[in-house]
């Protein structure tokens, strides 16, 4: 009797991990880029992955979720170039491949802006999981821009994703917003798995034990890390620029994102280290530490 | 004049001392420490309605041993260290007489007996489906929620009122003591529990 019930258990246990392999092979990966808070850096992250992931040779689609704020084409330095948006796909008034906006440089890379002068409610769930679905065949990544919140536009992000990053930065509201998202993420069965990417780390600071460092948000949100990406003022002139700041080599910033961006495709790749280039006052005073014994 | 003086020197001292604290605490071990007890809150199930109904309980039986100030009494979490703390305080008004406790209390204890000979049969099946451990929770709550319904009723006669003490203190207990670290617990568990499932197919690595 308990050998027919194991056996049965086994049936079971094989199936959908037969299925699943397959989907694995034959579609893209859908991730969805989220945070709760506002303003931690969702959509600079999602253009610096994306961007990233081309150069990588791989073919990736954004899609700007945030109806109503769109600003993906913004960073991407594409808002000229859009003549249809993701509810035009919507309502039929134009075919799926015909509002893929292709990337200035990039081939590899598409947009699926979001619309402007919309609300929320103008895509549904189950629309948003039928253009991730559809797009899975063509693309090998479908990046997802999160709008802020917890209500429909997050909903509906979430949707048709299977991965998420959840951007954060090591500040009170930010962990707190994440936390929250974690938990939502945690109740959704379609989301296999997700890690956290913390924004606009500043190391001097951590160093002077004024901020909360990485491993502490790590440890607060018990969640794994893909990305620690530091604060860096060639990100307001990347932003003016409408050019992604991984396309800079030089910046230590546009490093941890290309960093992340190898990270998602299975390398492991040690963190940058953020200390080595603090301030000439952090070095006096590693000096005297160095000295004296621990500061405190 | 001396008090001119106490004043004065209770300010400096303070200062000093708030000054020293600062410096013991980094700005980061604060955050931190904020932070993990505003998520405690944030995770525990226990909304603001809840929270309300257990302070009503909790009134309800501490008024039969002191009589005390109900509008200002407080009731919330606080942080002790690592743990979470449940902080009740109240501002007593006047401490109950001996005998004044004794009547109250065996008036109940009447009424207790009364309740038990009537629903000796009702208890006894009650007992008989409730097997297991998880079935008698769910009448604890059960009968949790009557004896509210209770209050809400038949909240002008007194002999009722005693005997939904009576029934509110073992259901106190449970809120008091198990309820929110339980539920506390649970959650957390669920979130490690569900997290460490998910951690190996970790398909962001692959």
């Amino acid at each position: 009797m308990t050998a027919l019930i194991e056996e049965k258990n086994e049936e079971i246990k094989n199936q959908p991990k037969e299925q699943s392999k397959d989907r694995d092979i034959a579609r893209g990966r859908v991730i969805v880029i989220t945070s709760g808070k506002g303003g931690v850096g969702k959509t600079t992250t999602n253009a610096n992955i994306g961007t990233a992931l081309a150069r990588a040779g791989k073919k990736v689609v954004m899609i700007d979720t945030d109806l109503g704020l769109r600003n993906l084409d913004l960073l991407l330095g594409l808002e000229n170039r859009i003549v249809y948006t993701i509810v035009d796909v919507v309502e039929e008034r134009c075919k799926l491949k015909q509002a893929l906006v292709k990337d200035k440089k990039n081939p590899n890379l598409c947009l699926l802006a979001a619309a402007q002068t919309r609300d929320k409610t103008a895509v549904t769930e189950d629309q948003l999981k039928d253009i991730c679905s559809q797009l899975q065949k063509d693309f090998d990544f479908i990046l997802v821009d999160c709008p802020a919140g917890i209500e429909q536009g997050f909903q509906n992000a979430v949707a048709g994703a299977s991965e998420a990053i959840v951007v954060t930065t090591p500040e009170m509201s930010a962990v707190r917003d994440a936390d929250r998202i974690i938990g939502l993420l945690e109740a959704k069965e379609e989301i296999k798995s997700y890690k956290l990417l913390v924004n606009r780390v500043r190391p001097s600071m951590i160093a002077t034990n004024d901020m909360m460092s990485v491993e502490d948000v790590s440890e607060i949100l018990s969640t794994p890390i893909i990305g620690i990406i530091p604060e860096d003022s060639g990100i307001i002139t990347s932003t003016n620029k409408g050019e992604p700041i991984v396309n800079d080599e030089k910046s230590l910033a546009g490093q941890a994102y290309a960093n992340v961006a190898r990270r998602i495709l299975g390398e492991d790749v040690p963190f940058l280290n953020l200390e080595s280039d603090t301030s000439m006052v952090g070095k006096v005073k590693k000096f005297f530490t160095g000295l004296f014994g621990k500061e405190k | 004049m001396k008090d001119i003086f106490t004043d004065l020197y209770n300010k400096v001292f303070g200062f000093f001392r708030q000054a020293e604290k600062k410096e013991e605490e980094s700005a980061k071990d604060v955050a931190c420490n904020r932070l993990k007890f505003v998520l405690m809150q944030d995770r525990t199930n226990l909304t603001p309605e809840l929270m309300d109904r257990m302070r009503r309980e909790l009134i309800e039986l501490l008024s039969k041993y002191v009589e005390m100030d109900k509008e200002a009494l407080e009731l919330g979490f606080e942080q002790e260290g690592t743990q979470m703390a449940l902080m009740l305080s109240i501002p007593v008004v006047r401490a109950k007489d001996e005998s004044e406790i004794e009547a109250i209390l065996a008036k109940e204890d009447e009424e207790k007996a009364k309740r038990e000979a009537e629903s000796a049969e009702e208890s006894s099946e009650i007992e008989d489906s409730s097997s297991s451990e998880s079935k008698t929770e769910e009448i604890v709550t059960e009968e949790n929620e009557a004896s509210t319904d209770d209050e809400d009723t038949m909240s002008g006669d007194i002999t009722e009122e005693v005997s939904k003490l009576e029934k509110s203190e073992d259901l106190l207990v449970g809120a008091v003591v198990s309820s929110p670290i339980s539920s506390q617990n649970k959650s957390n568990e669920s979130v490690s529990g569900k997290k460490e499932e998910k951690k190996p197919v970790d398909a962001i690595s692959k």
